[in-house]
């Protein structure tokens, strides 16, 4: 009983957040970006002009936080679906062919495993800082290296998930039953095979989300996320940790961006797990 | 089974020469480099620096030179410490990295499977649901959150421990913690999670049927596939180590491999970057092949390095 209200709430709040973050720009907030000297490190008044405080800059920490949803949520979903988009694929294949084909691409999977690819990635993002401005030119920034970097990561996890998943479709009744038709191949895994991988896929795509969304964090600490003046939580995050100081309490600055993402993760985490079968 | 080692080390060896060639490729592939200033350097200087750091000869020949100075464990002059070794550097940060780690991973195990057994137990629920509850909180925020909480708490409200810095076993306690709490929190969610099936499971019932007393339970019946989750997830958990590593040095001011690598990679020395991803390679998959010898030992059921 007690469950199925968190899973409610978690819904509410994940609903709300979304409809605050992409209606943003519209919403009666103060600019983001607009310093306010005079405004500096204000703690939150909850009920008066700066809602949630500013920050060292004078900026408004309500506006932050949405704009920052904005990127962090965007951020994790496409992010999670790079890589899904190369997970889901080569799982699928992998567990529909089986054999060799199967033995040797799972191998590949666990040799990639044994090496520190957080490392290597921030390796590769350092140095393909040196062709920004070539990068730039064809329309590729920060986010879209974060996007390939998050493909690279987490795409292992969905293809273990989905060959396991294709292997256990592969031997029920319908596809035998197709297979003995004489259905074989592409059509086969279109048809019979890949559509009831979905709702395994989703749970997928829920409990990657927020290790996306961490993921961001961790290199926006690193100095490696959205480049200012856009903000997202990690980023919001990591400048509260720079600012806190034991003269100068500043507890929210750190405070609300970690605990709109731990609120955020802890509901994406609850939907997940409810909807696991 | 010493032939499957043999195989596996062998294994190993391969992936840390592809991952260096990777590494080696893409750094030689790179057109900016460390000795890019502000001003050109006039020619005479340039090439004069190409020549000390070797620069100048084929790929080939360099890719080869790299090599075999792996193997001696040598991997040439870093570019932005003058006249200092890789090597050098990285004698100097392993050992913190590693008493980092091993510490950390220590305490991760002993706070996070007593949880899980505790949680999983029927008597103390209310004390395993807290557990669960605070595990699944501790997944749920970035490390460097955790790390300014800690120290908000030990360090300026309560004044135990430093914030920063390196010297003493008390300036490692702080990043111990950091590092540890989020992997107990996911190795009590995987310790609960099996205990529960195995708590269920007709072997344990049959045995509480002939009255067994619970430590003996425990022993026999409980504990061993209890654990088997656990040591497959240490591989895993050393390449989050590491990860985590990357932050809590940094926020801790700490000298070890993760400061030297971000630093080197913001710095663009490359031939640093290049040895501490490496020598990252290389523990993580030692971790993992300890890890899989030791599951093999625990669990016939699974084929020794199968």
């Amino acid at each position: 009983m007690t469950r199925r209200w968190l899973n409610r709430a978690a819904w509410a709040f994940l609903l709300t957040l979304g409809c605050a973050a992409l209606a943003a720009p519209w919403l009666p907030l103060e600019d983001y970006r607009s310093m306010h000297v005079e405004l500096r490190l204000e703690a939150p008044h909850w009920t008066a002009s700066p809602v949630l405080g500013t920050d060292a800059q004078g900026r408004d920490m309500l506006a932050r936080l949405l704009w920052g949803a904005r990127i962090s949520l965007f951020v994790g979903l496409c992010g999670t679906l790079v890589a899904m988009f190369v997970g889901v694929p080569y799982g699928a294949f992998a567990g529909f062919r089986g054999g060799r084909w199967e033995r040797t691409m799972m191998r590949l999977a666990d040799a990639l495993e044994s090496i520190p690819m957080v490392v290597f990635v921030l390796f590769l993002m350092s140095i393909l800082q040196e062709y920004r401005s070539e990068l730039a030119a064809i329309g590729c920034g920060r986010l879209q290296l974060f996007l390939v970097a998050v493909g690279l990561l987490f795409w292992l996890p969905t293809a273990r998930v989905a060959r396991a998943e294709a292997l256990r479709i592969r031997q029920l009744p319908y596809v035998l039953a197709a297979r003995a038709s004489g259905m074989r191949g592409w059509p086969l895994l279109r048809t019979h095979i890949l559509p009831n991988m979905m709702p395994a896929m989703l749970v997928m795509l829920l409990l990657t989300l927020p290790r996306v969304i961490l993921m961001e964090a961790f290199l926006s600490f690193l100095g490696l996320g959205v480049e200012p003046p856009a903000v997202s939580w990690g980023g919001l995050a990591s400048d509260g940790l720079a600012a806190m100081n034991p003269l100068v309490g500043s507890a929210w600055l750190m405070g609300l961006p970690s605990g709109a993402l731990a609120l955020t993760l802890l509901a994406l985490q609850r939907i997940g797990r409810s909807a696991r079968p | 089974m010493s032939k499957r080692l043999l195989r596996r080390l062998l294994s190993l060896l391969v992936s840390i020469l592809l991952v260096h060639a990777a590494a080696f490729m893409m750094v030689r592939a790179t057109r900016g480099g460390p000795f890019d200033e502000e001003r050109a350097l006039a020619p005479q200087v340039q090439l004069a620096l190409e020549q000390r750091f070797g620069f100048d000869d084929s790929l080939l020949v360099q890719y080869f030179h790299a090599v075999s100075g792996l193997f001696r464990g040598d991997f040439g002059p870093s570019l932005r410490y003058r006249d200092t070794q890789v090597s050098a550097l990285l004698a100097d940060a392993l050992p913190i990295s590693l008493a980092l780690g091993g510490g950390a991973l220590l305490l991760a195990l002993l706070l996070g499977i007593p949880s899980g057994l505790l949680a999983a137990s029927r008597r103390h629920r209310n004390a395993g649901a807290l557990a669960i509850t605070t595990s699944t909180f501790l997944l749920a925020i970035p490390n460097f959150v955790l790390a300014g909480l800690l120290v908000a708490l030990f360090s300026f409200q309560l004044g135990w421990l430093p914030p920063a810095g390196f010297g003493s076993v008390r300036h490692l306690l702080l990043p111990w913690l950091c590092l540890a709490l989020p992997l107990a929190a996911q190795i009590s969610l995987l310790v609960h999670a099996r205990t529960t099936e195995t708590l269920n499971s007709a072997s344990v019932r049959s045995a509480i049927a002939q009255g067994l007393s619970p430590q003996l339970l425990l022993r026999r019946y409980i504990l061993r596939p209890s654990l088997t989750p656990v040591l497959a997830f240490l591989g895993p958990a050393t390449a989050a180590l590491l990860t985590g590593s990357l932050v809590i040095e940094q926020v801790f001011a700490l000298p070890g491999l993760g400061t030297f690598f971000v630093q080197a990679a913001l710095a663009r020395d490359y031939t640093l970057a290049l040895g501490v991803t490496v020598v990252y390679t290389a523990l993580l998959g030692s971790c993992t092949l300890c890890a899989d010898l030791l599951m093999a030992r625990m669990d016939p059921r699974v084929e020794a390095l199968s």
